[in-house]
């Protein structure tokens, strides 16, 4: 056939140009190019939609050539548009370049003139079949194409009384009154009864639908070109509702829940697609429904898929009379566990490479997959002694711990206070808002898993369990009854938001082995791809050992952290308070530090190995330190503890302290003693210049000036830390504090009246520092030069500052994980 | 101590029982009084015990709900006379059924009959939960209209809805279901949690 060009056939050679052919488009032609049995069909291409946009009607000759494509389709079916004995149906669909909100979804059951569907009667014996067809036809013509929205109850009851021995031509002119009724009375518009004239409004409708408002704030919002235009799909439709041989489906290649290798699907036998997902009737496992040859050719074509896409697949299909057709091929949605597992084994078995394996895996499911669950022994006992109080309706998973707090009040103030909090509630009001984002965990007796609890928890992300229905809630008495059961308020529980348990008692929680061998499977190739360093922001010895199971190469801690968690900090500052700085005898205030840091550092080093061990000096002036201690009072008592060598004493005994915590310990590694603040390489010479022995001293860099000044630095320095967070706040004149929380910066961002928001991204005006940093870097290979990054660390961020040349870092722990797949990504995308 | 509320008074505590905890600021925004006004008004409620009022933001005391709720039944005496008012209620709990199983929808995707959170990469897939939600805002017109033939504050919710909705169509996410700002959600809410008030009934989830 010689188109002149405004549409491509499916099975038409030349190359698969996403501009011109939309997605849609361009994975029916992979489809069919792959030897799949795709029901054939034709591509409307993109510049047919400019045309049309620029002078209101189809270019010349489209018609034309739509009816040749039409020709080619019934020739390739053997059946005929518009017309018996075999009617041709086809579907319309649009498919931009890129997906987009707002344009005109599908039209199916395109071609039922009243010639068709009588025919479509009789080949099927069943005159209800086809009524049921030409009302769906209709309805979904009359929403996509028209814009009506109304529900048809008359032509639903018009359908639900015609019989399957009922005279086709009465019935279809009875159902095509009742719907044109309805459409008349809604829109006062009509739908054509002519074939042609329906494909041809409904590719209009495809193009306009490339205008509507939301459609083009989207496109001004992502910065996708106007003129870019959509693609018409016009494919030949397969029916799976005409006989017990025909029937549709979906499979996944693999399981999409576990991960689990194996084809996992659905197939309903005599049912159209969209029975499937309706859910109006149960489906059956692949497996089990499928005749084994059609079993094993699906099998094969999934097997062919998943190596062609290095992916695991979604498969939509339908079986007609016996023959599998070929429908739709996406990349599968998938659970964290998952994609952690799926990646993994397409990378041992050598179907993707690396970078495609850590292409499949995103940083949020990584992090979901190595958030600890309850200890599966712990949870199995706690089930068989009976401690299982109620169970509910998951809503939203995670399994926490927590103490049991009957009202939101009680709930914000016990969380302000430190504890973990189970909120239990009869029902939830917009005013338990301030109690549900405190609460770790959230019960409710009523509800189902769309109540407005449901949606409130999942908008938070926590764990969450509705419809528990036995729970009765005494708020007088402060207690929760379920039948002969009672808990009081403050007695620790645990919920488990996926399987909706209330268990009494506090559970511990683990990684689960199999998440773990499969994430280090990958991260190990993130590793070698990026040679980056991550180390580990910890405070207390479980922490190192969990940092070096996630990969982490070392740690990072401060002193202050490390004392305020052994309960040590405050006994330090009213010794200091009260007898100040002088002397270094027992008992003095600069005794107690060196005798504390030796107690609890060493049992941070016990657990370190041999790994890397960089810690900052005690900044009592730091943002960490305002809420812990009477700060004001020490700081304005003295004053020079706002200077980082303001007190050389406490460094030194610091340093002394970590001396004798690493002959305590057995220590082997490297350890640093690194100094915040520091700006001037007289500083960094005063420090180099410690007497005795101990740890090298190293630089934690918080200004401009310091990293301004960061060549001479590194030139005494054991170690270079720059603190991202605290160069952004001076950059930007705001607290650093202020960039730990969601209030006051999201509402000052969503005003847009910053260009960045420093919590997540690195300003412009912050670049050239850190490339002049990575600079001095290079300059200085044998001192290691990290970057410490608070909080969760975007894949952007990770990449920007992988490709300015920096290789060593240090995150809070659960963002290892995170930070060594980003490295490795941006490692191999470069 | 009068049993019921002036008008205005009611509509501040109302915006503060349904908020629980807000700034003068934030109330005004709402029910379409300055907040100099609203300020005065907080002072009173909290003079009357209704509201405790510190640091700039006001949070309602117990006695609110019962004088809301008797306030309520004295001045809305018409609204749950109205027959045009009581059939679009019941037709508004439908489509709060709909418009709950959207914002699940939204939060949510199936993978092989599990729930996941849904991570926003399938455009498409946004793109039609939003257009449903645009929709089913859409449905409360006629009930917001009806309602405001009695009371005019309830105005407000169709513009807060709208204002939500132009903001996510310029691509602030957020305002689907984000329960710490003025989301679909939290409208919905805050209107569903009013109506219950508004007619003397019970949430039953």
């Amino acid at each position: 056939m010689s188109a002149p060009g405004w549409t491509r056939a499916f099975t038409d050679d030349g190359e698969v140009d996403v501009e011109l052919l939309g997605g849609k488009g361009a994975g029916l032609v992979r489809m069919t190019r792959d030897g799949l049995r795709v029901p054939p069909g034709c591509v409307v291409v993109t510049t047919a939609c400019h045309l049309y946009l620029d002078r209101g009607a189809l270019p010349d000759g489209l018609v034309d050539e739509l009816r040749d494509r039409l020709s080619a389709m019934e020739a390739a079916t053997g059946r005929t548009f518009g017309t018996g004995p075999e009617p041709l149906l086809v579907s319309v669909r649009s498919g931009a370049p890129v997906s987009m909100p707002g344009m005109m979804d599908t039209v199916l059951n395109l071609g039922l003139s009243r010639e068709a569907a009588i025919a479509i009667a009789e080949r099927a014996g069943d005159t209800a079949f086809m009524a049921d067809l030409v009302a769906r036809f209709h309805a979904m013509y009359s929403e996509i194409v028209l814009g009506a929205l109304d529900e048809r109850d008359a032509v639903d009851a018009v359908v639900a009384r015609i019989r399957p021995d009922d005279d086709p031509a009465d019935a279809y002119e009875r159902v095509w009154a009742a719907a044109e009724a309805a459409l008349d009375e809604e829109l006062a518009e009509s739908v054509p009864a002519v074939p042609d004239e329906q494909l041809r409004h409904a590719v209009e409708a495809v193009f306009r639908s490339w205008n509507t408002r939301r459609a083009r704030t989207y496109r001004e919002h992502h910065g996708i070109p106007h003129d870019m235009g959509t693609a018409v799909v016009v494919q030949a439709m397969v029916f799976g509702n005409l006989d017990d041989s025909s029937g549709s489906g979906v499979v996944f290649t693999r399981n999409p829940v576990t991960g689990e290798p194996g084809l996992y699907g659905e197939y309903l036998a005599h049912s159209q697609g969209e029975d499937v997902v309706a859910g109006t009737r149960t489906p059956d496992p692949v497996a089990r429904a499928l005749p084994a040859p059609l079993l094993r050719e699906l099998e094969g074509a999934c097997a062919g898929l998943e190596a062609r896409h290095g992916d695991v697949l979604d498969v939509e299909f339908t079986v007609e009379r016996g023959v599998v057709w070929f429908l739709q091929v996406r990349s599968a949605k998938r659970t964290p566990e998952a994609a952690v597992r799926i990646a993994a084994d397409l990378l041992r078995d050598g179907t993707a490479s690396p970078s495609r394996a850590l292409s499949l895996v995103t940083a949020e499911q990584l992090r979901a997959a190595a958030r600890p669950g309850f200890d599966g022994d712990a949870l199995d006992e706690a089930r068989a002694a009976g401690r299982v109080v109620v169970t509910g309706i998951g809503a939203c998973p995670g399994q926490v711990s927590g103490e049991l707090v009957l009202d939101p009040d009680r709930a914000k103030d016990r969380a302000d206070a430190g504890a973990d909090v189970v909120l239990a509630r009869a029902v939830t009001s917009p005013a338990d808002l301030h109690g549900m984002i405190a609460a770790r965990g959230i019960v409710t007796a009523t509800g189902g898993s769309t109540s407005h609890a449901a949606v409130v928890a999942r908008a938070l992300g926590t764990a969450c369990v509705v419809g528990a229905g036995e729970l009765e809630i005494d708020a007088a008495a402060r207690t929760v009854r379920v039948g002969e059961r009672v808990l009081a308020e403050g007695d620790p529980v645990s919920l488990d938001g996926a399987s909706g348990e209330l268990v009494a008692g506090a559970l511990p929680t683990t990684t689960p082995a199999a998440a773990t061998e499969a994430m280090d499977a990958l991260l190990t190739a993130a590793t070698q791809a990026s040679g980056a360093a991550v180390l580990a922001r910890v405070t207390v010895p479980a922490d190192v050992v969990a940092a070096r199971e996630a990969g982490a190469t070392g740690i990072v801690t401060a002193v202050d952290d490390v004392l305020a968690a052994s309960g040590d900090l405050n006994h330090l500052v009213e010794t200091l308070l009260e007898k100040g700085w002088d002397g270094g005898g027992s008992g003095t205030a600069l005794d107690e530090v060196r005798q504390a840091v030796a107690r609890q550092v060493s049992g941070l080093l016990a657990e370190a190995g041999g790994a890397d061990v960089d810690v900052r000096a005690i900044d009592l002036l730091a943002d960490e330190s305002r809420e812990l201690l009477q700060q004001t009072a020490v700081t304005t008592r003295h004053p020079e503890l706002a200077l980082p060598l303001g007190v050389p004493a406490l460094v030194a005994a610091q340093r002394a302290g970590l001396a004798l915590a690493a002959a305590e310990s057995g220590y082997g590694g490297r350890m640093r003693l690194a100094v915040r603040h520091v700006s001037d390489p007289a500083e960094v010479r005063a420090l180099a210049e410690a007497d005795g022995a101990g740890p090298g001293m190293g630089t934690y860099l918080t200004s401009p000036r310091a990293v301004l000044n960061a060549d001479a630095l590194a030139a005494h320095s054991a170690v270079v830390w720059l603190e991202v967070r605290a160069l952004q706040a001076a950059m930007f004149g705001i607290p650093a504090r202020q960039f730990l929380t969601a209030a006051p910066l999201d509402s000052y961002v969503a005003r847009g009246l910053l260009s960045t928001d420093p919590r997540h991204a690195i300003d412009p005006s912050v670049e050239p520092l850190l490339a002049g940093l990575a600079e001095v870097a290079r300059a200085h290979p044998d001192v290691p030069v990290g970057v410490r990054l608070s909080g969760t660390v975007s894949d952007a961020v990770a990449a920007q500052l992988y490709a300015l040349g920096f290789r060593r870092f240090a995150v809070d722990l659960p963002e290892v994980r995170p930070l060594l797949l980003g490295l490795g990504r941006a490692a191999l995308a470069q | 101590m009068t049993t019921t509320l002036a008008k205005p008074d009611y509509d501040v505590l109302n915006v503060l029982a349904l908020k629980k905890m807000a700034g003068a600021p934030a109330i005004a925004a709402v029910v379409e009084l300055s907040p100099d006004d609203v300020e005065e008004r907080l002072a009173s409620l909290a003079a009357g015990g209704l509201a405790v009022v510190a640091g700039g933001a006001a949070l309602p005391t117990d006695e609110a709900e019962p004088r809301l709720a008797a306030t309520a039944a004295e001045i809305y005496a018409g609204v749950r006379g109205d027959d045009d008012v009581l059939a679009l209620v019941e037709q508004f709990e439908k489509t709060n059924a709909a418009l709950l199983t959207t914002m699940s929808s939204w939060q949510q995707v199936d993978v092989g009959g599990r729930k996941v959170a849904n991570d926003h990469t399938d455009a498409a897939y946004d793109g039609k939960v939003i257009s449903r939600l645009e929709r089913l805002v859409g449905r409360l017109d006629g009930l917001i209209a009806a309602l405001a033939r009695h009371d005019a504050r309830f105005a407000t919710y169709a513009t807060r809805f709208a204002t939500a909705l132009a903001g996510i169509d310029d691509g602030d996410h957020d305002l689907v279901s984000s329960p710490t700002r003025d989301s679909i959600h939290t409208v919905w809410f805050e209107f569903h949690e009013d109506l219950l008030r508004t007619l003397g009934r019970e949430r039953a989830e």
